[in-house]
């Protein structure tokens, strides 16, 4: 297949082999993105929540939308670059697991929702934006969009729980706790045995 | 603390959750991290106001009439769903570098938003003479940055042995 060759090519660059090969900069790649999309959905939060009525009602929409939207791209940009960059270091699994594509087609709906925004009550902003709360079509973008990015928080994080180095890993790993237990002492690695760890691909 | 941590895995708690595991420890996780979501983006505002960089149609008493009782709030939704991660998986969370240094900058980190929250006085003057004062302004980014750092720790939990030897889950290699 011509995409697996792409995506073949992909990981084998300098650029993805050298993240692989380290043992931190995938881990603080990762940090980083989280810190992104905490900041994007946070802020993204604090919009839908007022055009809910239910926080800031006494502010004006369009004040607090022009405020706080460009610190929202700014964090997405960031999500963005390095939510790129993990692809790259394992493109393939990335590519074929299930909740990753989950994820993206909830990006994408969460985007054509933004979309949907514009042309219904972000056209009329005038008339509402300084009422407590949208006309019903903000409120229902507002509803979609913490659903979208709630499910798109668990998604990402289930990725790193079904992707595995060469095969997708069933999302409960088969570790008896039992067996560790009893030789505590034995010179084990605990934290390495622990049931189901974020087995993010870069994690050797 | 590393027999604590084998005690609690044996607890019935424990052993109840991680049956559960498949779904139990990534959905409290994506909790825990939506919870995050809350704590920065009510930082981010409060912050980002003291800083005079965005906020500025609303007074310092106002924005953090609107984002303080968030961030407490998200910092409470932090803890609950924290112990039941590590009531879930003890030896992972409580033998780790990560985990215990990330504990120090929390509680850095909610002293000086509790500090700041507690201080902010009503009258609109009086805030913006604290919003410019340049040690309130340096602590707000040092708040911000212990933030950063939290979840930045609390990712490496998953990759303690980054630290090397200063972490206990790696005495084994």
């Amino acid at each position: 297949m011509p995409i697996d060759a792409i995506l073949k090519s992909i990981e084998a660059t300098r650029f993805a082999t050298a993240i692989r090969d380290s043992i931190w900069m995938f881990p603080i790649i990762e940090s980083v993105h989280v810190i992104g999309f905490t900041l994007v959905v946070g802020t993204i939060a604090i919009i839908d929540l007022r055009l809910l009525g239910l926080a800031s009602v006494a502010r004006s929409f369009e004040r607090m939308w022009s405020d706080i939207l460009k610190w929202t791209w700014a964090a997405f940009a960031v999500t963005v670059l390095t939510g790129l960059i993990m692809f790259t270091t394992n493109a393939q699994i990335y590519y074929h697991n299930p909740f990753f594509r989950t994820k993206m087609v909830l990006l994408l709906l969460a985007g054509i929702n933004m979309g949907a925004f514009e042309v219904t009550a972000g056209r009329t902003v005038q008339s509402w934006g300084n009422r407590r709360s949208a006309p019903p079509a903000g409120k229902a973008v507002a509803v979609l969009s913490l659903a979208l990015w709630i499910a798109i928080i668990f998604m990402g994080r289930i990725i790193g729980f079904t992707t595995h180095p060469g095969k997708l890993a069933p999302p409960t790993p088969g570790v008896n706790y039992d067996d560790f237990l009893q030789s505590p002492s034995s010179g084990g690695n605990p934290g390495a045995t622990s049931p189901a760890p974020p087995a993010a691909p870069g994690k050797k | 603390m590393n027999q604590f941590a084998h005690w609690l895995t044996r607890t019935p708690p424990s052993h109840a959750f991680r049956v559960q595991e498949s779904w139990l420890v990534p959905g409290i996780q994506s909790i825990h991290i939506v919870g995050i979501a809350i704590v920065m983006g009510s930082l981010l505002m409060i912050v980002l106001r003291i800083l005079g960089w965005a906020g500025g149609d609303q007074t310092l008493r106002e924005t953090s009439d609107r984002f303080g009782p968030w961030l407490v709030g998200g910092l409470c939704l932090q803890l609950v769903t924290g112990l039941v991660l590590i009531i879930t998986e003890p030896v992972r969370e409580l033998v780790n570098f990560s985990f215990w240094t990330k504990m120090i900058c929390v509680a850095i980190g909610a002293a000086l938003s509790g500090v700041f929250l507690a201080r902010v006085p009503d009258d609109e003057q009086q805030g913006e003479s604290l919003a410019h004062q340049r040690s309130v302004r340096s602590l707000a980014v040092i708040a911000f940055v212990v933030f950063l750092s939290i979840i930045v720790l609390g990712r490496l939990i998953a990759y303690d042995h980054i630290w090397g030897s200063w972490s206990p889950a790696t005495e084994g290699y």
